[in-house]
């Protein structure tokens, strides 16, 4: 017994998501048709939809469905800050920290050589022009505390030194509230080794 | 006891990959049971304890269980004393990890290899002579992995004079150049310092990184190193 080919080119596509394999993309497929049909129509409207209208903002790079986004476009955030992140969800978490009042620039990606993720892959080139448009005049670098994430922080730093921009990185070290008792090994012993001067 | 079980082993994080919604597949280096992949449950959620444990060049003594391909991670703690490594410091090491990955062999217990692991991390975390502690890696690999030519004596039984140039191919004794320019081959000086282990000397160092260079490729298969092009992606940014 077969599928009909409209099925299995349903599976197939439903593959192509992270961490899903033929079992559970088969799973997905049924529950769509059989249980959810007006998900199933959501789902295929929605993607439709987001696949003709977004695009990468002009200037920091995440989606957008102009050419440039509402934040890079709110003349009221600092023109001079701009913070380097790796993925739009990291973005979204800097401003639920009301921490950073300048703009930002996502790689939509990180370097990470053992997966074959090299520096081409990420968005260095447009990340240069966006920093040295005479305005900007600190670089925050906020990839993330994973080896990939340092290394991605070694290579922007590698192509935006010595050109009259601050570069600096953000911090780690004992979460906010932490009691030495609870946390991990890992964060305590790099914080005891990036200890600061009183 | 469950079958399989080890417990209480030496191990470096080689690299890691997330697997289904919220586990890890993690490659790691043990000193007793060579190389493995092993599913570290439920490591990616937020309040994981593994998660700021698992980290590549943070020495560990991991315990698992399971038989064939995929085997468990139990428990993993952490040793301490090597600082994250970070800048460039950071990119040889995933230069080493990628060599360790790349040739050797699963399952094979190898404790001079994770020894030379071990001593690379920790020094690429301490001193900045980077090109040093590779150099000294690659060697000490190659010979853990049974790779290295040897370096005693030249093909007919003689000594290597360190005057001598010599000719080294990746699998055999090095064969003394008689004649021919004073830049040809491999000086039997740099030959005898990396039978020492002592890259202190530029000159050595630089011979030697060519020499080992091709070692290397002989057995690498012709499939380019990620870390290398990397290296040679950042030293190529525009000035
Ligand atoms: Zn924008």
């Amino acid at each position: 017994m077969k599928n009909p080919p409209s099925l299995d080119s349903l599976i197939a596509a439903l593959k192509v998501l992270p961490g899903v394999g033929p079992k559970s993309a088969q799973r997905m497929a049924f529950h769509l048709l059989q249980r959810d049909k007006a998900g199933a129509e959501r789902l295929a409207r929605a993607l439709d939809k987001a696949l003709s209208n977004l695009t990468h903002c002009e200037r920091c790079n995440t989606f957008s469905e102009t050419p440039v986004c509402n934040l890079c476009a709110d003349a009221s955030r600092r023109q001079d800050l701009l913070c380097v992140v790796e993925m739009p969800a990291d973005l979204l978490m800097l401003e639920q920290a009301h921490c950073h009042d300048g703009l930002y620039f996502v790689l939509m990606g990180r370097i990470s050589p053992l997966d074959g993720v090299g520096p081409r892959d990420v968005a260095l080139e447009k990340l240069f022009h966006r920093a040295l448009d005479g305005v900007v005049e600190e670089v925050i670098v906020a990839t993330n505390f994973t080896a990939e994430g340092e290394a991605t922080a070694h290579v922007v730093t590698e192509l935006l030194k010595n050109r009259g921009l601050k570069l600096t990185r953000i911090a780690r070290g004992m979460p906010v509230g932490g009691e030495l008792e609870y946390v991990d090994p890992g964060t305590l012993a790099q914080a005891m080794f990036e200890r600061r001067k009183l | 006891m469950q079958p399989g079980k080890v417990d209480h082993q030496p191990a470096y994080v080689l690299h890691s990959q997330p697997w289904r919604e919220t586990s890890l597949l993690v490659e790691v280096l043990t000193r007793d049971h060579g190389r493995l992949t092993l599913v570290a449950r439920s490591a990616r959620r937020p309040q994981s304890a593994l998660r700021g444990l698992l980290l590549p060049f943070a020495p560990l003594t991991i315990a698992w269980f399971g038989k064939g391909e995929l085997r468990t991670l139990h428990a993993a703690d952490w040793q301490g004393g090597v600082p994250q490594l970070s800048g460039m410091a950071l990119i040889c090491g995933f230069y080493l990890n990628e060599l360790a990955m790349r040739l050797s062999a699963r399952d094979d217990a190898n404790p001079a290899l994770f020894a030379a692991h071990d001593a690379a991390v920790r020094a690429l975390a301490r001193e900045p002579a980077y090109g040093a502690v590779l150099r000294r890696y690659e060697w000490a690999l190659l010979t853990a992995l049974g790779f290295a030519p040897p370096l005693d004596a030249d093909d007919a039984q003689r000594p290597i004079d360190p005057a001598a140039r010599y000719h080294v191919v990746p699998d055999a004794s090095p064969h003394r150049l008689e004649s021919g320019p004073a830049d040809a081959g491999v000086g039997g000086a740099t030959l005898i310092a990396m039978a020492a282990g002592d890259y202190a000397d530029p000159a050595v160092r630089h011979e030697a990184r060519g020499f080992l260079r091709a070692c290397l490729d002989h057995h690498l298969g012709g499939r380019p190193l990620a870390t290398r092009e990397l290296l040679q992606a950042i030293s190529a940014l525009p000035e």
